[in-house]
């Protein structure tokens, strides 16, 4: 069964030293797993912080979030372990490999074919002759797909990616949202993106911006209650 | 130019003061230099004071002193080359009272005495000091106000000695020429000279001196003199070096020898400083020079800023070291009675300077790296290799510095540095191994530790240089700290054990009879008893001894006096021969010694070297046949320099013998009918040794214990400084544990296993260097067998294990505050 994350009426602020600033008011959201999103919009907008939220790592100034699974709703802090993050500086340990990069969640769930899973894992990101290479010997492009490889490993429900393409050249950018796009649709895990690229963005299925505290979709296609 | 980069420095410095490598810095620069600085400020106030008391003390311009009298011939040539002449004698003896006794320097001046300073006695023993002229009138006797009251005496009492009664009449305050006792803190008796030749000692027990009045042409003639016709004798004047001046060199020398382990953390903890000063010194020498400044402009900030912090820290360590050094002065002021404390700026520059340069050297990997790369380099913190091993060499060249400048004991630096070395390549071996294996064997489990293991693995460079630094600590810690426990506990057990609980260090060939008869009268048990001849090295390969070496060191100490000669024809069964050959029984080369190993190392000494000693009056040549050292199991008793017996025919000095003797509680009363036939007999007893023991062992605590918080303080640091120079890595590491679904808590228990897995190899490592050290140094140092108490050493490596933890998951707590967001916010 299909599960979803879903925001209600969600308002986000914080106190600056003289005024309180408001992110976003009463802001309503669903994600469903097996779909990409993505959500554009000014530097600080509060997509980041939207992004936190919808992981359920942070809370919410006001509103709910709802994590359903398998039919049965739970708060987002259930979430916890079926996401994956992607992070524009990739955030590779660089004391390890490419193969022990992406072995690591696996190894913390103490999975006991962690470095298989990683090689084949590798393997689709197309770097199966770089696994014993450190990050400081990687290019951007391939640090990216180490991280990619990562965040799929452990088959989580959804991947939030901030920024993934943003430290990268058009190519290696674009090639990159491939691989993103086509693992997460093959994995059947929730994609969302948040990026200043309109060609990234336009690659996913439904597109948010956010300005002003407001969410809105250009597109018309999306699912805003 | 200069002004402005400094202005900048000191820009930079301010901004950057409070961060916490800074701090860290400054904490292990400062505990250094206010431990070098009291050190070298306490020296320099020791030197002084014993100068200055060398010009009051010596009662004379120069005194001359040897065992044998002076014969009618050479005191007519020194009468010639003096103004005036006083002589004294003295011979230590045991007095006794009632049913007390207690050990004294019984001595005879004559009527010339003193020449200078101010002889003082006193009619009461708390009464005032009255100047006297000359010493005490045939049939008195003058006792210090210790002996006076611990024999319970008044005046007017009579004590027996040998036979013959002296009345008690006056209680000595002050002697003039004290100083030729100066290192001593026996009770003191003085008697009229026809008194002493009528109580009959032995000639050979008897010490002479001779103090004369001399001007500086005076005093130059009779050092020649005495190096031509006395070469056996010593010579103490004016201007000249305190007897005790040596000894506090070796003092001084082994402080400085021990902060060698206290270098070897500052080196860790600042080489783990330098890490992060380098990455924020490349950042903004980079800046610099992208906007067009030159590349000394980023050295030089560099250079002044890490100066502006020593300047900045010195009022601090100034005001701490001389509170310390006061409270050492007077600390000190029982063993060097009139020691006053004053400061100096001459030692403190020196002391400043030369320890500025060891930071410097430490520091200089950052500058090096600023001159060798490149902007690009720079600005992405990628050094060079060459950055790596300059900044290990820099250390080694500062540590053997260090161990050079404060060696003066070869053997002992040689397994002080073994042990340092063997505990690193211990730890090394122990770090790689055992991760290396707990990895392979976790691998097919699941949960926290595996990952734990693996992820220390991986970090093997780091983590091992972490488990260095706190192993490091924790060795020294526990060395210092079994060796004070020890010390106490094995000698009086061994003693006993092997020794019996009463010592003859010293009795004649007729005293010596008369004990055995004694002994097996009261069924007494000798367990041990070892003829010896009393003889002074005076050249080693036809050099004089003083310009054979001048090295301060313990066996120099020794050899500066007469040693004890023992003969033998089988190797004694607690040696064993290190190298050469013992002599053969039917060898008719007598002119052979074998010489103890340590003197050998000490003074650089090999087999064939030739030794002149003096016996007697007589001058004898042997050479070096073999080198010995001391074996457990056979007792204790042994000799730094042993010849065959057939040398006896050939030299004619007095026999002594030292022996060991086991006594009921109930015979300890038969030693006080013994010291009253033979006051001059040397006889300890072991409850006497462990008094005297106690004392000594109370001073080393003190000391130990100071040096101990040193070592705790620099300890922390470099758990501080490793935690500090990891921080930023370990914060990514649980940000990205946490994306990966992890709580916060996931990464604390990470953390606790990582700390306990750090502290245990931390602990293994040094119990095992400790126990390398003990074998190493206990057998060569004090000559005790090593058994180590295991319950002690795993109590011990419990409490490392639990301090080192706690201590670590505190340092680390400011890694646990990470977050996702902390990783999206770095764009």
């Amino acid at each position: 069964m299909s599960c979803y994350i879903e925001l209600q009426n969600i308002s986000q602020s914080f106190q600056a030293t003289q005024s309180k600033v408001t992110l976003f008011n009463n802001l309503n959201l669903r994600v469903e797993q097996g779909k990409s999103y993505a959500i554009t919009g000014p530097s600080g907008a509060g997509k980041s912080s939207l992004l936190m939220l919808m992981s359920g790592l942070e809370q919410p100034t006001s509103g709910q979030g709802i994590y359903s699974k398998n039919g049965q709703s739970h708060s987002l802090a259930y979430l916890k372990t079926d996401i994956g993050f992607i992070f524009q500086q990739f955030h590779l340990l660089p004391e390890l490999t490419a193969l022990n990069n992406v072995a690591l969640p696996l190894k913390l769930r103490g999975d006991k074919r962690a470095m298989n899973k990683a090689k084949i894992w590798l393997e689709k990101v197309g770097l199966q002759h770089r696994e014993n290479h450190k990050p400081s010997e990687l290019s951007g492009g391939e640090q990216q797909r180490v991280a990619i490889a990562r965040a799929l490993v452990f088959n989580p429900n959804f991947i939030f990616a901030d920024e993934p393409t943003g430290n990268l050249d058009k190519d290696s950018a674009a090639s990159i949202a491939d691989i993103l796009f086509d693992c997460c649709r093959e994995n059947n895990a929730g994609l969302v993106i948040v990026t200043h690229s309109d060609a990234l963005a336009n690659r996913a299925q439904q597109v948010f911006s956010l300005a002003d505290g407001q969410l809105n979709n250009p597109l018309a296609n999306v699912e805003v209650a | 130019m200069l002004s402005q980069n400094l202005r900048l420095a000191w820009h930079f410095f301010q901004q950057q003061k409070s961060a916490s490598y800074q701090r860290l810095l400054r904490w292990t620069q400062g505990i250094l230099m206010i431990f070098i600085i009291t050190l070298s400020l306490t020296s320099n106030s020791i030197q002084d004071y014993l100068q200055n008391n060398l010009q009051g003390l010596l009662g004379a311009d120069a005194v001359i002193s040897q065992q044998p009298m002076l014969t009618q011939q050479q005191l007519s040539a020194l009468s010639k080359l003096t103004n005036k002449i006083a002589t004294t004698q003295q011979v230590s003896t045991t007095l006794t009272h009632g049913a007390q006794w207690q050990q004294a320097k019984l001595k005879a001046v004559d009527d010339s005495y003193p020449l200078q300073g101010e002889l003082l006695t006193a009619t009461t023993l708390h009464g005032t000091g009255q100047v006297t002229k000359g010493g005490p009138n045939t049939g008195d006797i003058w006792l210090d106000a210790r002996l006076f009251a611990s024999l319970s005496l008044n005046i007017g009492d009579v004590i027996v000695i040998a036979g013959q009664d002296f009345i008690v009449s006056r209680v000595l305050l002050h002697e003039p020429d004290r100083l030729m006792e100066g290192h001593t803190v026996a009770m003191r008796a003085m008697i009229n000279p026809a008194d002493m030749n009528g109580l009959g000692f032995s000639a050979e027990l008897i010490r002479h001196r001779y103090l004369v009045n001399a001007d500086t042409e005076q005093t130059n003639q009779l050092i020649k003199w005495q190096q031509a016709y006395l070469p056996a004798a010593q010579v103490y004047h004016k201007k000249g070096n305190h007897p005790l001046a040596l000894f506090w060199k070796r003092t001084e020398n082994f402080l400085g020898l021990a902060s060698i382990i206290l270098f070897f953390m500052a080196a860790i903890a600042i080489e783990q400083l330098t890490q992060i000063h380098m990455k924020k010194d490349q950042y903004f020498s980079a800046i610099c020079m992208s906007l067009g400044a030159s590349k000394l402009t980023g050295v030089q900030v560099s250079m002044f800023k890490w100066l502006l912090g020593i300047v900045t820290l010195l009022p601090a360590v100034l005001l701490l070291s001389t509170a310390a050094h006061w409270s050492i002065v007077n600390w000190l002021g029982g063993t060097f009675s009139d020691l006053q404390w004053s400061w100096d700026l001459w030692p403190v520059v020196r002391t400043v300077a030369a320890i500025s340069l060891v930071f410097a050297v430490f520091h200089a990997p950052v500058w090096f790296s600023l001159y060798k790369n490149s902007v690009g380099r720079l600005f992405h913190n990628n050094n060079s290799g060459l950055s790596h091993w300059f900044s290990k060499m820099c250390s080694l060249l500062v540590l053997s510095g260090v161990a050079v400048s404060y060696s003066d004991n070869g053997l002992l630096t040689l397994m002080m540095v073994s042990a340092i070395v063997i505990t690193i390549g211990l730890m090394i071996i122990m770090s790689w191994s055992s991760l290396t294996l707990g990895e392979k064997l976790t691998q097919q489990i699941s949960g926290l530790i595996p990952f734990a293991l693996f992820m220390m693995k991986q970090r093997i460079l780091s983590k091992s240089t972490q488990i260095i630094g706190v192993g490091l600590s924790a060795f020294m810690l526990l060395f210092t700290l079994m060796l004070l426990k020890d010390l106490g506990a094995s000698m009086s057990s061994y003693q006993r054990e092997h020794d019996g609980n009463v010592i003859v260090s010293q009795a004649t060939q007729g005293q010596m009879t008369h004990i055995q008869t004694w002994a097996k009268q009261n069924a007494i048990n000798i367990r041990q008893s070892k003829p010896y001849m009393y003889a002074k090295l005076i050249a080693v390969n036809e050099q004089r001894l003083a310009a054979f070496t001048q090295k301060p060191s313990d066996s120099l100490a020794t050899l500066s006096n007469a040693i004890r000669l023992h003969w033998t024809q089988v190797i004694p069964a607690n040696n064993r021969v290190v190298s050469g050959q013992w002599w053969q029984s039917n060898s008719q080369d007598w002119q052979q010694v074998s010489i103890e190993q340590e003197i050998m190392t000490d003074l650089g000494l090999t087999l064939g070297d030739s030794l002149t000693f003096v016996v007697g009056q007589q001058s004898i040549k042997f050479t070096i046949a073999a080198s010995h050292e001391f074996k457990p199991g056979g007792g204790s008793m042994t000799f730094w320099v042993q010849m065959p017996p057939a040398a006896l025919a050939h030299i004619g000095g007095a026999h002594f013998n030292m022996a060991s003797m086991e006594l009921s509680d109930q015979q300890f009363h038969l030693l006080t009918p013994l010291w009253q036939k033979f006051p001059t007999l040397r006889m300890t007893s072991l409850k006497e040794m462990t008094a005297r023991f106690d004392n000594i062992l109370a001073m080393i605590t003190k000391v130990i214990s100071g040096f101990s918080l040193m070592i705790i303080l620099l300890a922390s640091v470099v758990i501080l400084a490793s935690v500090n120079a990891l921080e930023l890595k370990e914060k990514k590491k649980n940000s990205i544990i946490m994306s990966f679904g992890f709580t916060r808590g996931t990464c604390f228990k990470l953390n606790i296993i990582e700390w306990l897995v750090t502290a245990g190899i931390t602990a293994a490592g040094a119990i095992l260097g400790t126990y390398i050290a003990g074998l190493l140094i206990y057998q060569s140092q004090f000559s005790l067998t090593y058994q180590p108490d295991f319950i002690w050493l795993l109590l011990t490596l419990s409490l490392v294990l639990c301090s080192v933890t706690c201590f670590g998951i505190y340092a680390s707590r400011h890694s646990l505050r990470s977050s996702v967001r902390t990783l999206m916010s770095e764009a």
